[in-house]
C-alpha cells in the first residue's frame, strides 16, 4: 500500500504540474519530517475517530490494528516516494528522450522504460525501507495494537521481568528482518540483477 | 526548490512547537493552593516532599512548572495542621524510593498503594484515600458487573490493579484485554467505540469523566473488587515524622478538610 502512494507521491513531485508537485512535496515533508509515534498516536486518536463521526456517526472506529497500518504506510509512502524519485532520477535522460523519439508518450516511456530499469536500482534502499518499516510496527503498541511488542510489554509489566520478554521480542525481530534481508532483497536483487 | 524546503521544515516546526504549547496548556487547571507555610519556630526542619508528578488529578504539574493536585493539597494541609514545613521535589516515581532509601528525600506521596511487600522497606501513615477499581460501561449497557464483561474488550491501563483484575477474573491471555499507556487513552477509546468498558482507579477515571460530562456512560462499582489504600511513605524507622504526619492526618479528618480537598477533586458519588 505504501509502495503504491510513494510511486504515485514521488511521480507527482516529479511532474511538470504544479498542483501535483506541491502538495506532494507538502506530503513529503510532513510525513517525514514529524516523528512517527506522533503520526500513530494523532491518527489513533485524533483523526480517525474524527473522521468517523462525521461519515458514520453513531458507528464504532475501527480497530487499533487499522490505525497501525494507515498510520505506517502513510508514513512508508514518504520514505518510498523518495526512493523512487532517486531511482528514477538515475536513470539517464537520455533513456527517456530515446523512447520519446521512438512515439512513446511520457506516461508509456515512464512505465516501460525508465521505472523497470529503475526498480532494479532501488532495491537495496527499498529493502532497506522494509526493514525498518517491519521494525517500526513496534511503536505501535502504543495504542494497544495486539502486536509483537505489545505482547512484550504486557507481559514485561505484569510479570516484573525485563530480560525474558525483550530478548524473546529482540530475537523474533531479528529472525524477520534477517529473512528480510537476506531471502527476500538479496532473491529479488538477483531475480532482477542486470549483470 | 531549496527555499522551498526550508519554508516547509519551518511550517512543521512551527505547527509541532505550538501544538507542544497548547498541550501543556491544556494540562490542569486547578490552582495550587497555598503551599505549607503556617508552622512553627522559624529554625525548624524544612522536609523534603517527593512526587511522582504525572498522575492527574492526584499529582501533575502545571504549565509553569508548580506541583499540583489532590495528593499536594492533602500534604500541605497535614503539614499545616500537623506544624511543620515541606519542600516539594518533582522526583519521579523510582528515584522516589531510592530518595527515601538515602535520605534525600524525607516523605512520598504519590498515590502510593499501602501494600504488604512495601510495608516491609518503607513505613506508612495511615491511609487518606480509599480507592477501587470501578467499570466504565456505555449507558445503556446491561453490564452491572464484572463478570458480564466476559468476550468484551475491555480496555486498562498497563500494570494497574484495573489490569490485574480483569487478568484474575478472565485469566492472564485474555484476548479482548486491551493494555493502554494511561487511563486518558483507554477512555478515549471507549468512547471512539472500540473498547466496551475501561477499568481502572476510581481517582483517575473519575477525574477523567468528570471533564467529559455530557458523553453518556455509566460508572459500575462492584464490590468483589478489593479495596487499597494509599499512604504516605517515610523511610522505616522515621517515627519523628511518620508521628507529626499521622498527627496532622487525624486532624484534616476531623475537622473535615480531607473531605473537602477530595470534593474539590472528584464528583461526590
Amino acid at each position: 500500500m505504501g509502495t503504491l502512494l510513494g510511486l504515485f507521491i514521488s511521480l507527482g513531485k516529479q511532474s511538470s504540474k504544479a498542483w501535483l508537485r506541491i502538495p506532494s512535496a507538502i506530503y513529503v515533508e510532513l510525513f517525514r519530517g514529524t516523528p512517527m509515534l506522533v503520526q500513530i498516536l494523532l491518527i489513533h486518536f485524533a483523526v480517525i475517530p474524527s473522521i468517523w463521526e462525521v461519515f458514520f456517526p453513531g458507528q464504532s472506529s475501527p480497530e487499533a490494528i487499522y490505525s497501525g497500518m494507515i498510520a505506517l504506510s502513510l508514513n512508508a509512502a514518504a520514505y518510498i516516494a523518495e526512493i523512487f524519485r532517486a531511482g528514477i532520477q538515475s536513470i539517464d535522460p537520455g533513456q527517456m528522450e530515446a523512447a520519446r523519439s521512438l512515439g512513446m508518450t511520457k506516461g508509456m516511456a515512464m512505465r516501460l522504460i525508465v521505472i523497470p530499469q529503475a526498480f532494479t536500482r532501488m532495491l537495496p534502499a527499498l529493502g532497506n525501507e522494509f526493514i525498518s518499516l517491519l521494525k517500526d510496527s513496534s511503536l505501535t503498541a502504543v495504542i494497544a495494537t495486539p502486536e509483537l511488542n505489545y505482547a512484550a510489554m504486557s507481559v514485561a509489566k505484569s510479570t516484573l521481568e525485563r530480560y525474558p520478554p525483550y530478548l524473546t521480542e529482540a530475537a523474533v525481530y531479528l529472525v524477520l528482518t534477517l529473512f528480510l534481508s537476506r531471502i527476500v532483497v538479496r532473491g529479488l536483487e538477483k531475480k532482477y540483477s542486470t549483470k | 526548490m531549496k527555499m522551498k524546503k526550508k519554508w516547509l521544515t519551518s511550517l512543521v516546526l512551527t505547527v509541532g512547537v505550538g501544538l507542544l504549547v497548547s498541550a501543556c496548556g491544556t494540562g490542569g487547571n486547578q490552582a495550587s493552593s497555598g503551599s505549607g507555610t503556617a508552622g512553627g519556630g522559624t529554625a525548624e526542619k524544612v522536609y523534603v516532599v517527593g512526587t511522582d508528578a504525572a498522575y492527574p488529578p492526584f499529582q501533575m504539574l502545571e504549565a509553569d512548572n508548580k506541583i499540583t493536585g489532590h495528593d499536594i493539597d492533602v500534604l500541605n494541609a497535614i503539614a499545616e495542621a500537623g506544624g511543620f514545613k515541606v519542600e516539594w521535589k518533582n522526583t519521579g516515581w523510582d528515584p522516589l524510593f531510592d530518595g527515601l532509601d538515602r535520605g534525600t528525600v524525607d516523605i512520598g506521596i504519590s498515590s502510593i498503594t499501602i501494600t504488604e511487600e512495601r510495608k516491609k522497606k518503607y513505613d506508612f501513615s495511615e491511609p487518606y484515600f480509599e480507592a477501587n477499581q470501578l467499570i466504565l460501561v456505555a449507558e445503556d449497557s446491561p453490564v452491572n458487573k464484572l463478570d458480564d464483561l466476559k468476550g468484551k474488550k475491555i480496555g486498562v491501563q498497563g500494570a494497574t490493579t484495573g489490569g490485574e483484575v480483569v487478568k484474575k477474573a478472565f485469566g492472564d491471555t485474555y484476548q479482548g484485554l486491551k493494555e493502554y499507556d494511561d487511563m486518558p487513552s483507554a477512555v478515549d477509546d471507549f468512547f471512539n467505540g472500540r473498547v466496551d468498558a475501561v477499568v481502572g482507579d476510581n481517582g483517575v477515571i473519575q477525574y477523567y469523566v468528570k471533564k467529559i460530562k455530557d458523553k453518556k456512560f455509566k460508572l459500575i462499582k462492584d464490590d468483589s473488587f478489593e479495596k487499597e489504600y494509599y499512604g504516605i511513605m517515610v523511610k522505616k524507622g522515621n517515627t519523628e515524622i511518620l508521628n507529626k504526619i499521622n498527627d496532622g492526618l487525624k486532624k484534616i479528618k476531623e475537622n473535615g478538610k480531607l473531605q473537602e480537598i477530595y470534593n474539590q477533586y472528584f464528583n461526590k458519588e
